[in-house]
């Protein structure tokens, strides 16, 4: 779905740039890049988008050269949600944002089709359509800016930083309805993020990168067990993968909070030592 | 393009000059450019810009601020050219007067605004503002407002481009070749430029508010901004400029 050969990219007059990224990210995974600020994850989904074109190397996405093909006739197979969804929003109502993407990749300015979409995604997010965008908060705005994402039913979904700014609740809203659209429709999904504990409830690949480059590719819990690498990326694991990690023995391989009360549980049960 | 409006750091005369003398030294720039009506004075403040841009070591962004100028300056010289009736014809209803008159507001352009956009190269922003308040007395509140609105230009740029990209990532053909079919598309991303716009005021207001913006005024600042010999140097060449722009005003 995604294959990058070699790619490089370097901004003008910038010392941002990454280098050799070669990766291939099959339909229907569930990707998150990771790294530390400037390590080049930005770049990397805006050339995955084509928003910038390789220097060198070639990235093809859903069978398109993206040096080739323009990011606009992409857009009904790649959709990317920007960390900044004020970015995105542009009309008055929800509804009219909802069906602006939908227009713009069908080159329609009505369609029943279009109708249907919108109304499924207002029912989807719990929208009445005649909200005004930009009054809402800023986690109903980034749901806004998803639910026109989702409504073209991208095969390919970006994600930059789509938690940023987030409470709890509403981060996690947005995430269950990215799974479940990757789950549901086999939509292959890219996700740049920082939270580590949200990519190891929902990623299940990383690929981590460091000064440009990718220095790590695999499992999610692989990579987050892979000390070495986590510091060369100057990474933490998420706190429940930390602490399996300091108890080690037949605590290190599990990652999930319920399963590791049962185990402690059960080894104080036997009388035996932690 | 947005470093266009970026100060570029160095230690040359310019930026060692006093901002206050930068900024008559382009006053008088632009007025030897209105009170002249000569296209050799113009072609020679012009060459007057670029060493302006050679001195203070900021060649290669006079050259990216003039590529920029002369997309806006060959629309203008066709405008003009077509427009203006008088004179003989050359071609159609192209007359000798009217490439005359194109090519001096063309050159007038460019003479204009290459030193407005250097003087923000070889200044950090702080300092204009400071050397106003300080040596020019000028009320704090204005001089923040004419700074914050030139520091606001490059990030209103960058935020066009954000809103832009994520357009284009719609479905929306900004990366189409059809410029008039461009224009048409900008117009509904007014909205999001100006929610950010005045989200960013908001933002900037509170934090000036909570810095003691009321409480400044000449003898707040820490550095202190004299003047050395190049600053005599440069008034010397100001008054210079204007003395030739009106005493050569008339020839051709």
């Amino acid at each position: 779905m995604i294959i990058a050969e070699k790619v490089s990219y370097g901004y003008s007059g910038s010392i941002r740039t990454v280098s050799d990224l070669s990766f291939h990210i099959k339909k229907g995974e569930f990707a998150a890049i990771v790294g530390e600020n400037g390590a080049g994850k930005t770049t990397t989904v805006k050339l995955i988008d084509g928003l910038i074109k390789p220097t060198s190397g070639k990235m093809t996405v859903c069978g398109l050269d993206t040096a080739s093909s323009r990011v606009s006739e992409r857009a009904r197979h790649v959709g990317f949600l920007f960390q900044n969804p004020d970015r995105q929003i542009c009309q008055n109502t929800v509804r009219e944002e909802i069906a602006f993407g939908l227009r713009a990749v069908s080159g329609k300015k009505r369609s029943d089709e279009i109708d249907r979409r919108t109304s499924e995604m207002l029912e989807l997010f719990g929208f009445t359509g005649d909200e005004e965008p930009f009054s809402l908060s800023r986690g109903q705005r980034q749901q806004v800016a998803l639910a026109s994402v989702l409504a073209v039913d991208p095969e390919v979904l970006i994600l930059d930083e789509p938690t940023t700014g987030l409470d709890y609740r509403e981060c996690v809203r947005i995430m269950d309805m990215i799974r479940e659209m990757n789950e549901q429709s086999g939509t292959t999904v890219v996700m740049v993020c920082h939270d580590m504990e949200i990519v190891l409830d929902y990623a299940d690949r990383a690929l981590v990168m460091a000064g440009g480059a990718l220095i790590g590719d695999g499992r999610v819990k692989d990579i987050f067990r892979d000390e070495e690498l986590m510091g060369k990326a100057s990474l933490l694991p998420p706190q429940i993968t930390g602490l399996a990690l300091r108890l080690g023995g037949d605590f290190r391989d599990i990652d999930d909070a319920a399963a590791m009360a049962d185990a402690v549980c059960g080894r104080m049960k036997e009388g035996k030592a932690i | 393009m947005t470093e266009i409006f970026q100060y570029t750091p160095g230690n040359s005369p310019l930026h060692r000059m006093n901002p206050v003398t930068k900024i008559l030294l382009t006053i008088c720039v632009c007025v030897a450019a209105f009170v002249t009506d000569s296209l050799i004075v113009l072609a020679a403040l012009f060459v007057f810009d670029l060493l302006i841009g050679l001195t203070g070591g900021v060649f290669r962004k006079t050259l990216a601020v003039l590529k920029g100028l002369v997309k806006v300056s060959v629309f203008l010289f066709a405008l003009q050219a077509l427009l203006v009736r008088r004179g003989n014809v050359l071609f159609r209803i192209v007359t000798d007067e009217g490439l005359m008159l194109a090519s001096k507001v063309v050159l007038r352009l460019i003479v204009v605004c290459l030193p407005l956009t250097l003087i923000l190269a070889v200044t950090k922003i702080s300092d204009l503002a400071n050397a106003m308040v300080q040596v020019l007395h000028l009320p704090y509140p204005y001089a923040f407002t004419l700074t914050t609105a030139i520091r606001f230009v490059p990030q209103f740029m960058e935020e066009m481009t954000g809103i832009m990209e994520a357009q284009t990532a719609r479905g929306v053909e900004f990366d189409t070749r059809n410029s008039i079919k461009k224009i048409g598309m900008i117009l509904p991303l007014c909205a999001p430029l100006l929610i950010s716009s005045i989200r960013r005021t908001t933002a900037t207001a509170v934090a000036a508010e909570v810095r003691g913006f009321e409480l400044r005024n000449h003898g707040s600042g820490y550095k202190k901004y004299g003047f050395g010999p190049i600053d005599l140097i440069a008034v010397l060449i100001s008054a210079a400029l204007i003395a030739g722009a009106v005493l050569l005003r008339n020839i051709p």
